[in-house]
């Protein structure tokens, strides 16, 4: 859960400091003392403890990098995070476009209505949606009895415990992150470029290949690369819905710190993970900032 | 600002931290901490006027956190026994005043400088008799994926249990399984390792039985106990069953240790210890206490099947705890 939230807490950060660089605030450095030393207190002073920790726990050195560098377990956590977050994005990406254009040209009262129904599910507590998964896809659980008992299927599907139950799970948690900045971006678009396309004897499909697709562009890699940053930290989805083939980094930190009392490792690992998380959400403001830059689509 | 950060910081300690006259006992949660706190915490607060408040569920980084940042606010907590042998040894507890804790009638297996016992229990393998046909009659057969076919579940974490349970049923005698042959134990695992389902809490495992999504496992007594009561169809093998305990611990600078030590003579007396046995299905440590409980509520514990019984190495485990860990997980993750 803290994983997450921490993630939050990067995008809010952000978003403060944008909303502050453009709305230049009266009170000039005084005015912002507050909010940094907010900052300061509840961000930056742990993060500056985990890393001490990370060097000096149990002895100073780099030993704690060494050791999750070197070895073939934390190599393969390493990828199955990326892995995981990277089907994620892709698998999000794909089901939430088709949504998000219904959005986008649906009449706004309707809209509002789904968007809604979207916004509501990332009101229901986690925990619990996870839960839910967990008895819809079990061998035992409605998917499977459904489709047993219809004949479609005599032996219960794997849809637990493995790579596909993470993703669904995920996924399912994801969708209104990549929905609403890909609406934005497809509300944008001038429909009049597709009837053109159209009158031009384009097919729909090539339509939307060469005019849609390449308009919705920054919109699909603003919100793809949110999903993916916060994927790399999920916890609870994966530990409840996942593998422990699939274990995912937050996971395995969870095990340092808790069964292993490793502290050093465990505060390593989160590190490593904190700075590819930034280093991709510094490429995620480069994104923004350049479509920004070149006065939006 | 200053001002509102303390007005902030004073409302989270004085909501978090117990009163001084009260106390925090925290366990595992479930059918297990409910018995603790009827058996033992309820009497205690009738015979001293002490507040007991529950918490859980036991998170071992959150004890060392707790001690290493000098702000512990738990008094008694329930542990595996041998993460509480490591973590006497690594300074994390207070050693227990035997002068306010009688020590004549304890079980000596479960009692150190630094823990009482709590109980102790057996895994013992469960089944549902719904989704396997036939009776498994010991740990060789959760390992036979022809005769028995389905998942099995087993504990997740890296505990005394499973790897002797794969060396058992590679056919390891007994009083041969310590020093434990880690690779043999990982490559016996192996062969069923698709068709695991791993269970983390107790809760959990029932669950799994009961609704069948796995066929059996290795459960704790007790919980098999708790389904059977309820009138779930499972059934249980108690051939070569495998003792372990919990204990009762005090983390180093407990706010209100004067109290945790009087809890822990209630808790540990033959009276407490009986009633919590009556209620779970776990073992007493009390040598007392059985003296004292329903004849067929004897006849649940794991007492009542020695022949075979195995018990676990916890000094063992508590010197090499970490390093089967590592491989554990690693194992897992593979």
């Amino acid at each position: 859960m803290l994983v997450p939230l921490r993630n939050q807490g990067v995008a809010m950060s952000v978003e403060t400091q944008r909303s502050i660089a453009t709305m230049r605030m009266p009170g000039g450095l005084g005015g912002l003392l507050p909010a940094l030393i907010l900052i300061g207190l509840f961000f930056v002073v742990p993060v500056l403890a985990l890393l001490l920790r990370s060097v000096t726990d149990p002895a100073p050195g780099l030993q704690n990098y060494a050791a999750l560098l070197g070895d073939g377990t934390y190599a393969r956590v390493f990828f199955n995070t990326f892995l995981v977050a990277a089907v994620v994005t892709i698998v999000t990406i794909l089901v939430a476009f088709p949504v998000a254009w219904m959005l986008a040209i649906m009449p706004p009262a309707l809209a509002s209505i789904v968007f809604g129904i979207i916004i509501l599910s990332m009101w229901t507590n986690l925990l619990t949606r996870t839960y839910a998964w967990m008895v819809l896809l079990q061998r035992t659980g409605v998917i499977n009895r459904a489709l047993m008992a219809t004949g479609v299927i005599d032996q219960p599907l794997p849809l637990i415990n493995n790579l596909t139950g993470v993703t669904i799970g995920m996924v399912y948690i994801m969708l209104p992150f990549m929905i609403l900045p890909l609406v934005g971006t497809l509300r944008a678009i001038d429909p009049m470029t597709l009837r053109a396309a159209a009158l031009c004897g384009a097919s729909p499909f090539q339509a939307f290949r060469r005019i849609l697709l390449p308009l919705s562009l920054p919109g699909v890699a603003a919100g793809g690369l949110m999903v993916f940053v916060m994927s790399l930290g999920y916890f609870v989805t994966p530990a409840l819905l996942g593998g422990t083939a699939n274990m995912m980094l937050a996971e395995m930190i969870a095990q340092m710190i808790q069964s292993l009392l490793n502290w050093g490792l465990g505060s390593a690992a989160a590190f490593i993970l904190l700075v590819v998380t930034m280093a991709l959400y510094a490429l995620q403001l480069r994104l923004v900032g350049a479509r920004r830059a070149t006065g939006g689509v | 600002m200053k001002l509102i950060f303390a007005g902030i910081l004073a409302g989270l300690l004085t909501t978090t931290a117990a009163k001084a006259e009260d106390m925090v006992f925290t366990s595992w949660g479930g059918t297990t901490q409910e018995a603790q706190t009827r058996s033992w915490a309820e009497p205690f607060t009738a015979a001293s006027g002490i507040k007991v408040l529950q918490d859980g569920p036991t998170d071992y980084g959150k004890l060392k956190a707790m001690v290493d940042a000098g702000n512990v606010s738990w008094d008694v907590v329930d542990v595996e026994m041998d993460f509480a042998i490591k973590a006497a040894k690594d300074g994390l507890l207070e050693p227990i005043d035997f002068n306010a804790v009688p020590k004549a009638d304890l079980d000596p297996r479960f009692t150190t400088d630094h823990a009482v016992g709590s109980f102790y229990y057996s895994f013992v393998l469960a089944w549902n008799k719904g989704a396997v046909s036939g009776e498994p009659a010991g740990w060789a057969d959760m390992f036979d994926l022809k005769k028995f076919p389905g998942k099995r579940t087993f504990y997740k974490w890296s505990a005394p249990g499973v790897i002797e349970i794969a060396l058992l049923a590679d056919g390891v005698p007994a009083d041969k399984l310590y020093p434990l042959d880690l690779d043999r134990a990982f490559k016996k695992l192996d062969t069923i390792k698709s068709d695991i389902v791993w269970w983390s809490g107790g809760a959990e495992s029932q669950q799994l039985i009961a609704s069948g999504e796995a066929a059996f496992g290795q459960l704790w007594n007790g919980r098999v106990f708790a389904l059977e009561k309820d009138g779930a169809d499972v059934g249980a093998s108690w051939s070569q069953n495998l003792t372990a305990a919990d204990v009762l611990v005090v983390p180093k600078g407990a706010r209100n240790k004067d109290a945790a030590m009087k809890f822990l003579a209630v808790a540990s007396s033959a009276a407490g210890q009986a009633k919590f046995a009556e209620a779970s299905g776990y073992a007493p440590i009390n040598t007392k206490a059985k003296a004292e409980m329903p004849a067929d509520a004897v006849k649940a514990l794991p007492d009542a099947h020695v022949d075979g019984q195995i018990n676990l190495d916890m000094n063992y485990w508590a010197e090499h705890r970490d390093e089967i860990a590592t491989r554990w997980y690693a194992w897992q993750a593979k």
